[in-house]
């Protein structure tokens, strides 16, 4: 049963993770492979604040969800000042700046080895240790994010959103600020992935850099381009989606040390083949 | 001597990332696709290489075929990938996300078949050294050096002198006139992909010559290659060359004062200079 909640607890994480990465991609159409990093931040800040008992759990996920707000307002800033098509560099340099530090920095973030021992998160005075417990918390969580999602989709704000991604010099000539909206819309997008790392410290009270490295904002674009941009439910389906296969390639023999790279090959071809058949996704709008 | 050292180092790096950015900036400027696969094209050169090597191919002519080999990848690249995903009208997005997707295949194919561990060229001759003053070079990084110049001066000639040359210019400035003047732009984005595959394939094998072969080793250069590429300007070779240099030297300068894992971020930090204070790069493309 455990092994079921687990399957549960991170899936809906990356549901958060999901939304993050729609916001930015699907929403407001800027193409980004650094979610995972920003993934990081949210995941180490936590990390060293719970351990340092300095602060508790909320506070400091609190502290983590600003910083990533900020530094996703610092990525996205300078870049679409200029144009979309420099944005890649940016996201690309983030990633492998943030890959950089994660792996070097062993005095903050315990490089390579990772930080092992994060406590687990302690609610309102209540420790939570069981993963039906923090279930819960994710639950919750991942409910609390779908909301704000679907709340911002359908508010004047979420309109303004689809109109820039429509035809953007229309929407700068009816006199509303477009750069204004895409950096709130990526805030917003630095926040929820901010907690997201957060959760995901605390619940398998050990991180490395792995989950945080180039391939796996590769996985998080995958989960939006399989789910479907654009729609809260694409970015449910794409991390139950594909969170799934680990589990179901360990049916499959295949040998333990190339299993990594024949996941992200399939991350792959499912990338190349939604774009060309159904770029839109299994419940998703146009990309 | 060491400055002097990471001076000509830096050249020598140099030289191998201007032909990648050579290579990124003729596709970019003509086709406007953001090219993320040329890093899987780039690794793809050497692993070829590395197993004709090994299975008693000469070594030039291995990296001849490779290089051939290259050139039809990126040909079938464009036809069969690109030029759908343009039929069906996709946005500029759709074209990334399906290029980052052929990456990742292409790379982990690689990591599957090789094993991700580095692998070392079985040629004795690359690792030979050369002292000259004090400065210390090898074979390979020598041949990197007058590769990547006649490289330079070839792809400057070619695109200002030849038919074709001038026919990916015609594109590149204006593909609607282009279309309407019988340049046919689609069989030509196919010859500029299959050229600049065949020329990010030569650095591909040199460099992993000197310092060995990793699947994931191609999206760095290709990241700085890009840095380089709008840095220069958007479509000058020249600039894109010259400004890769640059970095190199500038990349191996900061070895003086910090550690090599960080030179990551010694590029970004050029890009982010360049993105606030002169966004459209050094030599503006005429």
């Amino acid at each position: 049963m455990d092994f079921l909640y687990s399957y549960l607890v991170l899936a809906e994480i990356y549901v958060l993770l999901g939304l993050s990465t729609n916001l930015l991609v699907g929403i407001v159409g800027i193409f980004s492979v650094s979610q995972a990093a920003v993934f990081g931040v949210g995941a180490y800040i936590v990390a060293a604040f719970v351990m340092g008992d300095t602060l508790g759990f909320l506070p400091a996920l609190a502290i983590a969800a600003a910083c990533c707000v900020a530094l996703n307002i610092l990525a996205t800033l300078p870049s679409l000042r200029v144009s979309g098509d420099y944005f890649v560099v940016t996201s690309f340099g983030i990633q492998l700046l943030a890959t950089a530090v994660y792996t070097n920095w062993t005095a903050g973030t315990g490089g390579a080895n990772g930080l092992p021992g994060i406590p687990p998160a302690k609610i309102f005075g209540h420790e939570i240790v069981e993963t039906s417990e923090f279930l819960v918390v994710a639950t919750i969580a991942s409910l609390l994010g779908c909301l704000c999602f679907w709340l911002v989709l359908r508010s004047p704000y979420g309109r303004l959103l689809k109109a820039i991604r429509e035809d953007e010099i229309a929407v700068a000539a009816a006199g509303k600020n477009v750069l204004h909206a895409k950096v709130s819309a990526a805030a917003l997008a630095g926040a929820f992935a901010g907690s997201a790392g957060g959760l995901y410290a605390t619940f398998l009270s050990f991180i490395d850099p792995t989950p945080f490295d180039l391939d796996a904002s590769i996985l998080l674009l995958t989960m939006v381009v399989v789910g479907g941009a654009r729609t809260l439910a694409g970015s449910i389906i794409g991390p139950f989606l594909l969170l799934a296969l680990p589990q179901i390639l360990t049916l499959v023999d295949i040998p333990t040390t190339i299993a990594a790279s024949m996941r992200q090959l399939i991350y792959g071809v499912l990338m190349i083949t939604f774009m060309l058949f159904r770029p839109q996704g299994l419940a998703g709008e146009k990309l | 001597m060491l400055l002097l050292q990471l001076l000509v180092n830096g050249l020598v790096t140099g030289c191998a990332l201007g032909m990648v950015a050579i290579s990124f900036s003729l596709v970019f400027a003509t086709t406007k696709i953001f090219h993320v696969a040329h890093a899987g094209v780039y690794t793809m050169a050497g692993y070829l290489t590395w197993s004709l090597i090994t299975h008693g191919v000469p070594d030039a002519l291995a990296m001849i075929l490779s290089v051939a080999v290259c050139a039809i990848v990126g040909a079938l690249i464009q036809n069969q990938l690109y030029d759908r995903l343009e039929r069906r009208r996709a946005t500029p997005l759709v074209v990334l996300i399906a290029s980052l997707g052929l990456l990742a295949v292409m790379q982990n194919i690689i990591a599957a078949v090789y094993t991700p561990n580095i692998l070392q060229f079985p040629s004795p001759w690359s690792s030979r050294m050369v002292s000259v003053g004090s400065i210390r070079l090898n074979y390979t990084q020598m041949l990197t050096v007058v590769i990547g110049l006649l490289a330079y001066v070839a792809t400057v000639q070619f695109t200002t002198r030849s038919i074709l040359g001038k026919r990916i210019r015609a594109v590149a400035s204006n593909p609607f006139l282009a279309e309407i003047t019988q340049l046919a732009p689609r069989s030509v984005y196919v010859y500029v992909i299959a050229i600049a595959s065949a020329l990010v394939a030569l650095p591909g094998v040199l460099v992993p010559l000197d310092l060995g072969l990793q699947p994931y080793g191609g999206i760095t250069p290709l990241l700085t290659a890009t840095v380089a590429m709008i840095a220069g300007g958007v479509g000058s070779i020249s600039g894109a060359f010259v400004v890769a240099v640059g970095i190199a030297v500038l990349q191996n300068l900061s070895l003086l004062v910090m550690p090599g894992e960080w030179s990551i971020g010694v590029t970004f930090f050029i890009f982010v200079i360049f993105m606030l204070f002169r966004p459209t790069g050094l030599f503006v493309a005429r």
